[in-house]
């Protein structure tokens, strides 16, 4: 209880050091919700909810995409985590209009599951009634979690450190000097492992983050790259927002139960909703997406290898809307893959776009690293937990020395925040 | 129990690991980018010299302490560096003055031309200086004082912070160096014996404004009220390096701290005919220092001013420094 109380007001304390907007506006938020979802007893239950979730997105939309900032003269920052306990807030009433479960009666229990620090930063985006449950249910402090969660930490540091950082140095050479082809390929492909090191990275830290204090959040990611379509990508891939898109977007609007044409409508708009959340500049990679889970399916072959290579080349591709802000340039870079056909020139150059061989064979070595302990994740816990105290202090130490031996950081680089953050 | 002396010893190894991986990963100076490793050298010297020089590399390009020991019996010691600042300038002086008292401190004024927002300022720099100096308030002080935006105060303290990055840039070097120092100077002198003569300075440009900072003046002023409490006579020079251009503006503001003080200055850009440097025979790089045969020639009538107006021992024969100079002359041969 005690615990609980100072982890909101420091979760308050150090949001609102980052800017007191933040604060206002998240409060605005969580008292709004709160307050609306109390009042689903009576008469205007209908008005009440309608309102509550036009007011909260019409404050997303209006940072998203810097309405505010066109239509009046303040230049006020997108508050931080907007994107995730917005979602979080629209579940929640969603979840109690639809009588799923009671509304909260405790203002800082309800507080506290939407505001907890970790999470607003990168996600994962959490549902209601179970944030609550693993905050104030079934919450277990002890050694075991301490261990699990800070070397979770330090992996999660270790990928967006070493592996990402060490891409970023390429792919933000090739996206910002006129390269093109095959450049562009490569580009594409190493962002696809920068991202996932970088966004599940981030998602370990607030994992391993909540585990120290004893907090079960959801896993974000399961093996995305082991895909054998878009559509199980999905899967796999940023789990809480697909599954909140599934539950609060495509089910509503009907799912797959009114034929296949309504289904793919219903998919496509769904998609077109996961890329207007992530900006305006990546409708057409949210639309695309659809399009794969659509028609992916028909395209899977008897191979597995094949599947997944093939799934991994789509996916990489559409990162292009990730890697150049503005849509037109980004196709326009993917076809250049076709007209100009430079392969020997990538080749020849592979050492002179930033990174040099030693840099590559760390890459290598860690990203490898890296899929093998995903696959494996379950039973590397296990064994962690098994394993005595000794070998586990090893395991720490070695993961901080190759952290800050190998990790990209300091003077000349320019870490920048977790991309994921941004949203 | 086991258990426990288990534990301390693998965290022993791993601060041990983290300990050697600092040492490893900072730069040795030792055989290249000597200039890092000079503050550092003081350290193991004697500590009786009655004159200590403080400044950049003016200093340890243009004065030979052991030619001023071979001619008038001086024993002084150039505590400079590359790029120094005026207020890095002044935590190295107060440090020296933590190990000894010299009759005369010399401050090269060059460095008060810049200030903190200077482009000259740079984290290279910072480091080269401060590196290598032994922890003490004074290196918190110099540290805090010189950071650039971009540097952090944790990652003087923690090296493997900065030169992480080294891991495959080691060299043989590194691992020769890793317990034990190169002294590269002579008393904090650098010998240079190539020769680049002066061919076409650039063109001095025209400044907006001259007057030298008040951040910087004020350390030139701590600088001498050090001095002043520690009953030690204060001496400014400007060496006689002909670039970058040290304007007339400059040397007039010098001039009037200098007589408002009653400070000593020499500027021996005036006194270059007097010296006999040659500027197309006696600089290592187009006159920005001198090469061994200018900084001979200066430090020769610099020694002499001294022997003449200041109350300095003739330090001739002495057995430590005899010994020096045997080493310094067998390096300049």
């Amino acid at each position: 209880m005690v615990i609980n109380f100072i982890l909101l007001i420091l979760s308050l304390l150090i949001y609102a050091s980052l800017g007191i907007t933040n604060l206002l506006f998240i409060l605005f938020s969580i008292l709004t919700s709160f307050f609306a979802a109390k009042l689903f007893k009576s008469k205007n239950k209908k008005f009440i909810f309608i309102i509550t979730i036009i007011l909260n997105s019409l404050v997303f939309f209006f940072f998203k995409f810097m309405i505010f900032k066109e239509i009046t003269s303040f230049n006020l920052i997108v508050p931080l985590g907007i994107s995730y306990y917005t979602l979080q807030i629209i579940s929640y009433l969603i979840d109690v209009y639809k009588n799923k479960y009671p509304a909260e009666k405790s203002l800082w229990k309800y507080m506290l599951s939407v505001a907890y620090l970790p999470h607003l930063f990168i996600g994962p985006i959490a549902k209601y009634d179970e944030i609550k449950d693993a905050i104030f249910n079934n919450r277990k402090t002890n050694w075991s979690n301490f261990y699990l969660g800070i070397t979770r930490v330090f992996w999660g540091l270790s990928k967006k450190l070493i592996i990402s950082g060490r891409i970023a140095i390429i792919t933000n050479n090739i996206t910002t000097n006129n390269y093109s082809g095959w450049y562009i390929l490569l580009a594409v492909f190493l962002y696809s492992i920068q991202l996932y090191a970088d966004f599940s990275g981030g998602i370990d830290v607030v994992l391993g983050l909540s585990k120290i204090l004893g907090i079960d959040l959801k896993e974000n990611f399961n093996s995305p790259f082991d895909s054998q379509s878009v559509k199980e990508f999905w899967r796999r891939w940023h789990i809480s927002l697909g599954r909140w898109l599934k539950e609060y977007i495509y089910i509503p609007l009907g799912g797959n139960k009114h034929g296949t044409f309504r289904k793919n409508i219903n998919l496509l708009i769904t998609f077109f909703i996961s890329g207007l959340w992530h900006g305006l500049s990546y409708l057409l990679w949210g639309i695309f997406h659809g399009i794969f889970v659509m028609f992916g399916e028909k395209l899977k072959t008897p191979f597995q290898i094949v599947n997944k290579i093939g799934t991994f080349i789509l996916i990489s591709l559409l990162w292009c809307f990730f890697l150049w802000s503005d849509p037109f340039i980004a196709l326009k870079m993917i076809g250049s893959i076709i007209t100009d056909f430079n392969l020997m020139n990538v080749i020849q150059n592979i050492f002179n776009l930033g990174l040099a061989l030693s840099d590559w064979i760390v890459l290598i070595i860690f990203t490898t690293t890296l899929f093998i302990i995903d696959k494996k994740q379950l039973l590397i816990k296990d064994k962690l937990l098994k394993i005595a105290i000794e070998f586990k202090l090893i395991i720490l130490g070695i993961m901080i020395l190759f952290i800050l031996l190998f990790g990209i950081y300091g003077i000349g680089f320019n870490v920048n925040e977790f991309i994921y953050s941004n949203f | 129990m086991k258990k426990a002396i288990r534990i301390s010893l693998i965290l022993i190894i791993f601060i041990g690991c983290f300990i050697l991986l600092n040492m490893l990963l900072q730069p040795k100076y030792a055989t290249s980018l000597v200039e890092g490793s000079m503050i550092a050298q003081y350290y193991d010297e004697s500590k009786d010299h009655e004159v200590i020089f403080i400044g950049d590399c003016e200093l340890y390009a243009n004065f030979s302490p052991m030619v001023m020991y071979e001619s008038a019996g001086i024993k002084a010691y150039v505590r400079g560096s590359s790029q120094q600042m005026i207020w890095q300038s002044y935590y190295i002086l107060k440090e020296t003055l933590k190990y000894e008292k010299p009759k005369i401190v010399i401050f090269n004024i060059n460095s008060i031309r810049y200030d903190k927002q200077s482009e000259e300022v740079s984290e290279a720099y910072n480091r080269l200086t401060i590196d290598q100096m032994k922890w003490s308030q004074e290196k918190i002080d110099i540290i805090n004082d010189s950071m650039t935006e971009e540097e952090t105060f944790l990652s003087y303290v923690l090296p493997i912070l900065r030169y992480h990055s080294r891991y495959d840039k080691l060299t043989s070097e590194d691992f020769e160096y890793l317990f034990k120092k190169k002294h590269n100077t002579h008393n904090g002198f650098l010998i240079n014996k190539h020769i680049k003569g002066v061919n076409n300075l650039p063109t001095p440009k025209k400044l907006g404004n001259y007057e030298f900072n008040k951040e910087s003046l004020n350390y030139l002023e701590l600088i001498l009220k050090l001095c002043e409490e520690n009953d030690i006579k204060l001496i400014l020079v400007k060496a006689p390096s002909l670039y970058p251009h040290w304007y007339e503006e400059y040397e007039q503001q010098v001039i009037a701290f200098a007589e408002e003080n009653n400070v000593d200055y020499y500027n021996f850009i005036k006194y270059s005919e007097e010296i006999g440097i040659d500027y197309t025979t006696d600089t290592y790089d187009g006159g920005l220092h001198l090469n061994l045969s200018g900084a001979t020639k200066l430090s020769k009538f610099f020694a002499n001013i001294l022997k003449s107006n200041y109350d300095l021992i003739n330090y001739q024969g002495d057995p430590i420094y005899e010994e020096k100079l045997k080493i310094y002359k067998n390096a300049i041969k």
